[in-house]
């Protein structure tokens, strides 16, 4: 650790953010407070309800150093939290400060390769490498290309990955690679990008700033963006000494990073406050476990892109017809962006349009394809384009594609299936939560389009109208909901937190929508009913892509003082909750699926009360879920304890009737 | 009923992705057309107030919906109290125009509404403006199939529009308007509430779940 004078001056700032805040008097999220009960505690079961899918390497690296964190920690779990835990945090600091003090905390190369050593389990058998070789050499690869993916992606990998890394380009030989961009599509913030982003029609990610999907106008955007930007600035230094603090030192100011700090308390709190934007990439793809996933897969992927790439089906069909309009506000999507005449938008997925298409566009088709290969049980689904597409913003196509499976299969699993299962159960869940934890939004909103209120028992089978907005918030994880700075914070704390996150950033934009002024005076001035509800639908639609600050969306939502302390919302619940909602809607669908449009309203009540009869003693245990759920939801405060009290009680109840 | 102030009238557009369902809307509503409108993920509406032959005033509230089949499951909550339903296809894409028949037992599945033999159906062929060329060969017989086969036919008024270029959308719209208000009308005469639970399946299920078994 070099002591650079400049670090010195700025640790201060790094330990003590809130002085930094008030000092500059603007509105920085330095100060977001860390309540969440469930903590670290919280990402590590976290991690291994990631590993059912047996992708569990890298959370075993995380959860190695979370281990070694909070034992070193002792029970200091909250480092912002000061008046609990006196002790732990200066300790802490004084690593920051003083590189000779021995602290376990310190990163060293050493212990951090030590972490790593999970990996070296895949650098051994090197003859499914060597029998690539060949098929390497035979191909056509485009030189500067490699050059630019190392310089960009690869350069601070341990040896190691690299060779699996570069392994995998290198298996790439009959994919048109001349179509890959070889460039990052987002520049690092300093004063010069900042000017001609400040300068031109688009920001900093190739997106209009002004669209028909918001009403930002061109002003406002330039104002928010002149100051953000100087705290993304301010931010990246900080990162900067997170990066150096723990052993990992870049080779220049330029350098993107591929590895991050292990998970922490402070890591946490960092990656809430936003990833530099040219870093996203890499510290999605790492917190989220991509190398595992694709170290496991080595070669999988252009092996797919190979297999698919004259395929035809369905799903290529609707691929072929949402390629234009995935971002077509945006110059890496449209490449007739800003010109008058885009004719050939017209004649979407013909031959014509695909000679003007971006590389982009040629390298979203080949991710959705092999996605929808890959994962047939989802196939393609409306809104993979957009999260597809948001990802190829900030990575290669290899680790985009891996992003997407492991979003679909660890996040949020079943929302794209093919009867987006996912959703319908995530909506169910969102609703509780928004019963539990905004009753005052639920008096409105927990209605039917006729604005009659839903009966405690209808919840679940009967979603309330503003379920299809809030469903699309879950399909596209916000893309195209938010504005894009704001989409990419929550990203950035999905990628690292996991699911509950869409659920916490869902609840604050619900209490947002509740808190705004215009919202309050259309509910005072009106009655209710039909009308109430479409407005209600309409408003929740729209309030989101008025959020440009990302600060006062995080703000709200983990801000025990000045916020709502959703961060207090932990994975456990929601893993119960959807649990309970999941086995709900399967009882109910299992029935459901009975029932067709030739029969009348007599035939379909025959049904239901045969099937009742023909379910029995397991209609039961329905029922015992539903006095379970309805005893924690109505009025008592849902904590932990409450809900671990009734699931034990609930487990006692069904293993002694079997 | 009649003592409603306003007459809501729910309208809603389905069809194959693609074949530009929100770009209708929005060229009814705003007299716009945009080649940057993005997949509809979930649903959208807009509202719009009209008058039908000069005297009544209405709003018209429409409704765009994805089209991938899948979002189907999500639509059962704005299906209720339609008034009229749309089924669009591309008048470039064959496929379209024979998933017609399946829009239309979807909504009358999902929507349950009170006369499914004579609900207020309209078929709009959309994108006009493309060349001869690339149009389905034969439309206009295929179309006929579907419209007049006398089993379960799709015998609905037919428009060929252009949402690009405005043709026709206008024309479109009042007739759906026409319709969607002779549908709210009968409704009200049979005072039959469209928004009652007796549609719901699984509902009258919980229902008798929570009161029925105690044995």
């Amino acid at each position: 650790m070099a002591t650079d004078p400049d670090i010195v001056i700025s640790m201060p700032a790094l330990s003590y953010p809130k002085a930094r805040a008030k000092e500059n008097g603007k509105h920085i999220q330095n100060d977001i407070h860390n309540e969440d009960n469930d903590n670290e505690q919280d990402n590590n079961r976290d991690n291994n309800n990631n590993n059912n899918t047996n992708d569990n390497s890298i959370d075993d690296i995380n959860n190695s150093n979370d281990d070694f964190n909070n034992s070193n920690n002792d029970n200091s779990i909250d480092d912002d939290d000061e008046s609990t835990t006196p002790s732990s945090p200066p300790r802490r600091r004084l690593s920051y400060l003083d590189p000779s003090t021995p602290s376990r905390h310190l990163r060293t190369p050493s212990s951090y390769s030590h972490n790593y050593s999970l990996l070296d389990i895949y650098d051994s058998p090197s003859s499914e490498r060597s029998s690539m070789a060949p098929l390497a050499t035979g191909g056509l690869i485009d030189t500067s290309i490699m050059k630019g993916l190392d310089d960009l992606e690869f350069k601070e990998l341990s040896n190691d990955t690299t060779i699996f890394a570069r392994h995998t380009i290198d298996s790439f030989p009959e994919l048109d690679i001349s179509d890959q961009e070889s460039e990052s599509y987002v520049q690092p913030t300093d004063q010069d990008t900042i000017d001609r982003i400040l300068a031109s029609p688009y920001d900093r990610y190739g997106f209009k700033k002004t669209s028909t999907h918001h009403n930002i106008s061109l002003e406002d955007y330039n104002k928010w963006f002149s100051e953000y930007a100087q705290d993304a600035i301010r931010r990246k230094k900080k990162w900067n000494l997170l990066m150096k603090s723990n052993g990992l030192q870049l080779d220049s100011a330029q350098a993107i990073p591929t590895r991050f700090p292990p998970k922490s308390d402070k890591v946490k709190k960092m990656i809430r406050q936003g990833i530099p934007a040219e870093w996203r990439g890499s510290a999605w793809f790492f917190y989220a476990g991509g190398y595992d996933k694709l170290n496991k897969h080595v070669g999988v992927y252009s092996k797919i892109v190979r297999d698919t790439k004259d395929i035809q089906n369905k799903d290529t069909e609707v691929i072929e017809r949402d390629l234009n309009r995935t971002f077509p506000d945006n110059i890496y999507f449209n490449s007739h962006i800003g010109t008058d005449a885009n004719t050939s938008v017209t004649t979407l997925g013909t031959e014509n349009s695909r000679s003007s298409e971006t590389a982009m566009v040629k390298t979203l088709r080949r991710v959705l394809v092999a996605f929808a290969h890959y994962q047939p049980q989802i196939g393609y689904c409306q809104s993979l384009n957009f999260l597809a597409g948001l990802l190829l913003l900030f990575m290669e196509e290899e680790r985009a594609f891996w992003m997407l499976v492991i979003l679909t299969e660890r996040i949020i699993p079943k929302v794209h299936s093919a009867n987006l299962e996912g959703v319908h159960t995530d909506q169910g869940v969102l609703m509780l939560c928004v019963k539990e934890y905004i009753p005052q939004l639920w008096a409105i909103l927990g209605k039917n389009f006729e604005g009659e209120s839903l009966s405690e028992d209808k919840i679940l089978t009967r979603l309330p109208p503003v379920t299809l907005v809030t469903s699309s918030w879950f399909m596209s994880v916000f893309v195209g909901n938010l504005p894009i700075e704001t989409t990419l914070r929550v990203w950035d704390i999905l990628w690292y937190e996991g699911s509950k996150t869409i659920f916490r950033i869902s609840l604050t934009i619900c209490k947002m929508c509740l808190e705004d002024p215009e919202f309050q005076n259309s509910r005072s001035s009106k009655g209710s009913g039909e009308m109430d509800q479409i407005e209600l639908f309409q408003f929740m639609q729209n309030y989101p892509k008025t959020i440009l600050e990302p600060n006062v969306l995080i703000d709200n939502c983990f801000k025990k003082i000045g916020g709502y302390g959703f961060g207090s919302l932990s994975q456990d619940e929601i893993n119960k909750c959807r649990e309970f909602v999941s086995k709900q809607r399967a009882k109910l669908n299992y029935k459901k699926s009975n029932i067709t449009a030739e029969m009348t309203e007599e035939e379909r009540q025959a049904l239901i009360s045969s099937s009742d009869s023909t379910f029995g003693a397991e209609d039961q245990s329905i029922h015992d879920v539903y006095g379970f759920h309805r005893s924690i939801m109505s009025g008592v405060v849902w904590n932990k304890s409450i809900s671990n009290k009734m699931k034990r009680r609930f487990v006692r109840r069904t293993s002694s009737r079997s | 009923m009649s003592g409603r102030k306003k007459t809501l009238l729910k309208v809603i557009i389905l069809g194959d992705s693609g074949v530009g369902k929100t770009s209708l809307m929005q060229q009814f509503v705003n007299n716009k057309f945009s080649h940057q409108y993005k997949a509809t993920i979930g649903a959208d509406f807009l509202t719009k107030e009209i008058s039908i032959d000069g005297n009544k005033q209405v709003t018209l509230q429409i409704w765009d919906t994805a089209g991938q089949e899948r979002f189907q499951s999500l639509g059962v909550a704005f299906y209720r109290g339609a008034d009229c339903c749309v089924l669009c296809y591309d008048v470039t894409n064959e496929k379209s125009l024979n998933n017609l028949t399946s829009w239309k037992d979807e909504f009358l599945v999902q929507s349950n509404v009170s006369n499914p033999q004579d609900f207020p159906f309209i078929i709009i062929g959309n994108k006009i403006d493309v060349d001869e060329a690339k149009k389905i060969p034969s439309l206009q017989k295929k179309l006929q199939n579907i419209t007049n086969n006398q089993l379960g036919g799709l015998n609905y008024p037919v428009f060929e529009t252009s949402a690009k270029d405005g043709i026709n959308v206008e024309a479109a719209f009042e007739v759906i308007a026409k319709m969607a208000l002779q549908q709210e009308e009968l409704n009200d005469a049979n005072g039959n509430d469209v928004s009652d639970d007796y549609n719901d399946a699984i509902n009258i299920h919980l229902e008798s779940e929570s009161s029925g078994c105690a044995c």
